[in-house]
């Protein structure tokens, strides 16, 4: 599949008129991202040279839970450019390309392209602030594949792009500095990397993290030690998933609360609109400021304050 | 059983989660006990399985209009158990081809309501804790609802417990004294209806069954009278379900650090005693 392209490539180069390739190189890249940030990142790189779509923009869904309907097949199929999550997130995605093979279509998983094992616990690999800067790179070099004559476009965006992330990292490198290690609890592990990032020290049991992420029952000995870091003040926030909510989730968050912990509220996808890859992530980093610095809860992103 | 205390898990009693799972597995075991040697004398285990079954529908819905799971999982059961009065087939055959029908039917508009359970209101969760139970992670304020309710059933069960005797052992015996069978019949369905949603708050909606079949019918491989097997299905039922819980909580220290799911426990126990009681199957009850 890797070897096909640049034999299309050399055969174009040599026979001047080549149809096929300028009708080809004329429409834009059928792009999709599973996740929504994924879209936007694609968009921010591929700019006009790529139509791009999103699978998993609903915000009140869990995309741990997604169901796949023929139409969204559909759509996977026809797409020259995907970009995909791994790390079981979205292995229905990978199944349904699996069950359209399309020599032409190009696929990044995020999983494979940082180089983690299967069985990396946490999935959500967004929130690392190393992780989208790769996957623009990534993007910019095939879209330069697939678009030769827009590869100097799609390098600056690229660059762009990773310039853009500056005022996030400048907001985690103050969460840094001005609170090393600060204690915070979360419900689930979809900002764990983002929290890393900032410095802070997660003290809610990773079991118990991923019983709520993946919807087991938890172990009464987590939930006690969860109870414990908001009723004995042992934290400085609850980050606290606003995309799966459940009773347990529910009493932390009441917990958290009565005890006048500040709330952080994280999403799985990108809350829409008004919001891309970049100033969610800053938006989110600095509720946790807010938090930490402050003491104040953050109300939902795209909600009216109150 | 020698040094039981000292092989307690340190920290089990003191743990909120464990005292939750306590009190309301108590009032579901010892409700289902005493409802499940009735429904087995009546020969209504698989009605008892399809209003399980049933009620998860309910527990589903709960999850999707925010409301206590405990009265969708009721709600659904008491009208599961108005509909199995409704048909009221007397043959046996007859019986069990229409609790069938309507048990798929339940657990079809379980699915429908888990999907959207997980698609729109991001309760991910759902489906393991309707089906199989999420007993250390019940909601604030259900314990004492589910004591209120299990002490409730238990009142009632004392008073209609000679008449359902009776009903269920020679119902035209009970008609030519005067005892209402049709009344009689569905207060029992009722009982049966708050003990399958107590039980599916524990263990869960398809597991609920074990718990009010696998005590009683332990319980009446062993006892003479109903009286003693009622008495000894609540110990089965009780020592199940807090055994299970501790097993749950032990299992902390060997898996890893996960804890194994409680319902896996006290339906083993259930099954282990069970077995154990075939043993001496030989009796037989004089009612």
């Amino acid at each position: 599949m890797l070897k096909s392209i640049p034999a299309v490539a050399v055969f174009c180069l040599v026979s001047a008129p080549c149809p096929a390739a300028a009708a080809a190189a004329a429409a834009p890249v059928k792009a999709v991202g599973v996740e929504t940030q994924y879209a936007d990142v694609i968009a921010q790189i591929g700019g006009r040279y790529v139509t791009v779509s999103a699978i998993i923009s609903d915000p009140n869904t869990d995309p741990h839970e997604f169901e796949l309907n023929p139409k969204i097949a559909a759509r996977l199929a026809g797409a020259q450019l995907v970009v995909e999550n791994g790390l079981g997130y979205d292995d229905w995605a990978g199944r349904m390309l699996d069950a359209a093979p399309d020599a032409q279509r190009r696929v990044i998983n995020v999983q494979r392209l940082l180089g983690l094992p299967d069985n990396t616990p946490n999935p959500h690999l967004w929130y690392d602030p190393l992780t989208m800067p790769r996957v623009a790179d990534a993007l910019a070099a095939i879209l330069a594949t697939m678009q030769p004559q827009h590869a100097d476009d799609f390098r600056a965006n690229a660059a762009r792009f990773d310039a853009s992330l500056g005022p996030w990292r400048a907001a985690l490198a103050a969460i840094k500095s001005a609170d090393p290690g600060v204690p915070v609890a979360v419900t689930e592990p979809v900002g764990d990397a983002l929290l890393t990032a900032a410095g802070a020290e997660i003290l809610t049991p990773f079991t118990l993290q991923a019983a709520i992420m993946n919807g087991t029952d938890p172990a009464p000995q987590d939930v006690a030690a969860q109870d414990l870091l908001l009723s004995g003040h042992k934290v400085r926030a609850l980050v606290y998933n606003e995309q799966v909510t459940d009773p347990l989730t529910a009493s932390f968050l009441a917990l958290a609360r009565a005890n006048h912990i500040p709330v952080v509220g994280v999403y799985e996808t990108m809350p829409a609109p008004g919001y891309d890859y970049q100033s969610w992530m800053l938006a989110e980093t600095m509720a946790l400021r807010a938090a930490v610095e402050h003491g104040q809860s953050t109300p939902p992103l795209g909600k009216a304050p109150g | 059983m020698v040094g039981a205390g000292a092989l307690l898990t340190p920290g089990f009693f003191e743990n909120g989660p464990v005292r939750a799972a306590l009190g309301v597995s108590f009032c579901a075991a010892m409700l289902s006990a005493m409802v499940g040697v009735f429904t087995i004398i009546r020969g209504q285990s698989f009605a008892g399985h399809a209003l399980a079954d049933v009620s998860s529908a309910g527990g589903a819905g709960a999850f999707l209009f925010g409301v206590n799971p405990l009265f969708g999982f009721l709600g659904l059961a008491v009208l599961g158990a108005g509909v199995l009065e409704m048909v009221g087939v007397q043959r046996a055959r007859e019986r069990d081809l229409a609790t069938g029908v309507f048990l798929g039917a339940g657990l079809g508009v379980t699915a429908l309501l888990l999907y959207f359970d997980v698609t729109m209101r991001s309760t991910s969760g759902a489906a393991i804790s309707v089906m199989f139970g999420s007993m250390f992670a019940i909601p604030p304020g259900m314990v004492k609802l589910s004591l209120g309710l299990g002490a409730g059933a238990m009142v009632v069960m004392a008073m209609i417990h000679r008449p359902l005797l009776l009903c269920a052992a020679a119902p035209e015996l009970a008609g030519v004294q005067g005892v209402n069978v049709r009344l009689i019949g569905f207060l029992h369905l009722l009982m049966l209806a708050l003990a399958v949603t107590l039980s599916a708050m524990t263990i869960g909606a398809i597991l609920s069954t074990a718990l009010l079949i696998g005590p009683a019918a332990a319980a009446l491989r062993l006892a003479r009278r109903p009286g003693r097997a009622i008495g000894l299905a609540v110990v089965i039922g009780v020592a199940a379900c807090w055994g299970g819980v501790w097993l749950a909580y032990d299992s902390y220290n060997w898996s890893g650090g996960h804890g194994w799911p409680v319902s896996f426990f006290i339906v083993t126990i259930i099954f282990t005693i069970y077995l154990a009681s075939g043993l001496r199957r030989d009796r037989t009850m004089r009612v």
